[in-house]
């Protein structure tokens, strides 16, 4: 299955494509110096609608086709990816909203997002990461209440969010059984943000601790059962890691041409650089992965689509993507040389950008568990 | 207020357009957009309104394809939008004889008449600056080019026109036709909504006939001359280099 993009979609990608370079890309150079949160371009971002592609239709979204949003992310992550983190933010943290909550939740919380909000997703504590089971992080039951202890780190998005989904330990003696997520709404007594972290790359998307101190919520919070966190974290997880291949490719993309287009025009030993086989290969290269890593996300994203199992298929998209848009980012630098380790260049960010793909929304090591499992499964 | 923006589909500005093989600018390729200069009007008819209230129609005279460019302007702003189609190569003048005709039957099939009509100052490919004029001649309307804003008057209408030197406003009865120069903000994007919804829509074709013989025709074009080579001071020292390009530009009396 290809990645196809409707007629009336290519009208659309004009558009964001227009916004992308005339709105995104040359502005993000200041707020990856400064790493402030670039609010006007989200502004403008939430006027076209571009951080509420994950709300059904049903609770008043879009309704666009899967591998359409595909193109329109990547777009967005070509002129930035840190920008496509944020956007993707709400995606992310609608997700498990949408897989465990009730109507109301569901209602709620698209009403936030449609409405110019934002969400974040809290999963992540300092002693739990890849092993996201051992959270410390703790809800307790008080009659009609839970009453929420602990402390999130890495939470894309904590700092502007108006919801959050926060996973806790309902019962610890019950491992990852005993997890469960809840809602908790900005402005909720004890529920703070803390350390902000000063990060390598995607500098315009926000990355914040989140404390919970004492934070009591009513129990119609909850999403779901109580002890079904984890198993819906990991549904999250499935559905997330396809999109963040998707801004992968989109960076990786903007690799390729940055890389082509001073190739062309970088003149050694009489000729343009791109008439060497080194580099041409290398261009080569960079347009093979790149295009594998676009093929694997469509395959994952008609999967889910069509109700079948994509969990292998979407931690490869995301292990191949975030794998690739590493060397991809890597071989750029390389052709600018000198240049593409300047700041003065762009390719040097699209490097620092890249990192976070071998890392985030589980490491490219967990991703290899989960395919090598299933791999070893099937026989 | 009623509004009509007549908007003109030109080669995409980003597209390099070199002459063909008949002599005639190769714009096959460039694929097509909607005129700078009326995508502003549209946007300044779009604001007019949502400050003031009325509605805004777009009108293009051009092939089925354009349908697509109307669309575009449905999905920021414009109520509705006609496709018009028309035989035979038109002039300036008949193109805005052509256009009058289009007034016309817009205005029948919305039983109601236009008070305001707003052109793009030109088109980014002729760039003749006539056609906005002349509707305003053939319609008997007021006429101000170069508007950049524009407010109620009363019954009328106040029009702030750009000059070089600074501007001039005036004010007009209607209904009135204006060109519309480079406001002070840029045409606002889609949301994805109502894109979407735009491409859907249904565009109603008008058919206006065939355009009034050319009285003007064009004998050919050519291209502007290629730039020559630059000339390039090779001396290996900044100063013996420097020396050498302030005696060259002494040369070339730019000194």
């Amino acid at each position: 299955m290809g990645y196809m993009i409707s007629e009336d979609c290519k009208e659309l990608l004009k558009d964001v494509k227009d916004f992308a370079v005339k709105q995104i890309k040359e502005q993000v150079k200041q707020y990856d110096i400064s790493g402030e949160w670039p609010r006007e371009i989200y502004d403008q971002a939430i006027e076209m609608q571009l951080h509420m592609m994950d709300v059904p239709e049903e609770y008043g979204g879009l309704g666009l086709d899967h591998i359409d949003q595909a193109a329109i992310v990547e777009q967005i992550a070509w002129a930035d990816a840190g920008v496509a983190v944020t956007l993707n933010g709400n995606g992310l943290a609608l997700k498990p909203v949408l897989i465990a909550g009730s109507e109301e939740q569901k209602r709620k919380c698209c009403d936030i997002i449609v409405n110019g909000g934002w969400g974040a997703f809290a999963l992540t504590e300092p002693d739990a990461g890849c092993d996201a089971g051992n959270g410390k992080t703790t809800a307790i039951r008080e009659g009609d209440s839970y009453v929420l202890n602990g402390r999130k780190c890495f939470i894309t998005n904590a700092s502007v969010a108006d919801f959050f989904v926060v996973t806790a330990m309902t019962d610890k003696s019950q491992g990852t059984h005993g997890m469960s997520a809840f809602l908790i709404y900005k402005g909720t007594p004890g529920l703070s943000v803390g350390n902000h972290e000063n990060k390598m790359g995607v500098r315009c998307s926000t990355t914040s601790d989140l404390v919970l101190d004492n934070v009591r919520i009513p129990v119609e919070n909850r999403l779901g059962e109580e002890g079904t966190g984890f198993a819906t974290a990991m549904k999250t997880l499935d559905l997330a890691r396809t999109w963040c291949a998707v801004i992968a490719v989109g960076l990786a993309q903007r690799c390729i041409d940055e890389a082509v287009a001073y190739a062309k025009q970088r003149v050694q030993f009489g000729k343009p650089i791109c008439r060497n086989q080194a580099i041409e290969f290398k261009i080569a290269d960079m347009e093979i992965r790149t295009e594998a890593s676009r093929q694997l996300v469509a395959h994952a994203i008609r999967l889910a689509d069509a109700h079948l199992p994509f969990g292998r298929e979407s931690a490869a998209a995301k292990c191949f993507a975030g794998d690739s848009v590493m060397q991809t980012a890597t071989d750029a630098v390389q052709i600018l040389g000198g240049y593409g380790y300047s700041r003065e260049y762009p390719v040097e960010k699209l490097l620092r950008d890249a990192k976070i793909f071998q890392i985030f929304e589980g490491t490219n090591e967990i991703q290899r568990m989960v395919v090598g499992r299933a791999a070893i499964n099937r026989h | 207020m009623n509004i009509l923006v007549c908007v003109k589909q030109v080669p995409d500005d980003y597209a390099e357009i070199r002459l063909g093989g008949d002599g005639k600018p190769a714009t096959a390729g460039a694929g097509t957009v909607n005129n700078a200069f009326d995508t502003y009007a549209l946007e300044l008819a779009v604001r007019f309104c949502e400050a003031h209230g009325g509605s805004v129609t777009a009108v293009t005279i051009g092939p089925e394809g354009a349908q697509s460019g109307l669309k575009n302007l449905l999905a920021v702003g414009a109520g509705k939008a006609y496709l018009c189609a028309a035989s035979g190569e038109a002039d300036e003048g008949g193109t805005a004889a052509l256009l009058a005709r289009a007034v016309e039957l817009c205005q029948e099939r919305e039983g109601a008449a236009y008070d305001l009509i707003l052109c793009g100052k030109e088109s980014t490919d002729e760039i003749s600056g006539q056609v906005g004029a002349r509707l305003a001649e053939r319609l008997g309307a007021a006429f101000v080019s170069g508007v950049v804003e524009a407010e109620p008057s009363g019954d009328g209408l106040k029009a702030r026109q750009e000059t070089e030197e600074g501007g001039v406003v005036y004010e007009m009865s209607l209904p009135a036709v204006l060109t519309i120069a480079k406001p002070a903000y840029d045409p606002r994007y889609p949301n994805i909504k109502t894109k979407m919804a735009a491409r859907k829509a249904v565009i109603p074709v008008l058919e206006l006939g065939a355009a009034e013989p050319a009285l003007v025709s064009c004998l050919g074009y050519s291209e502007p001359p290629k730039r020559e080579a630059g000339v390039v001071i090779q001396e290996k020292e900044a100063a013996e280099a420097v020396k050498k390009a302030v005696v060259m530009l002494a040369e070339a009396n730019v000194l």
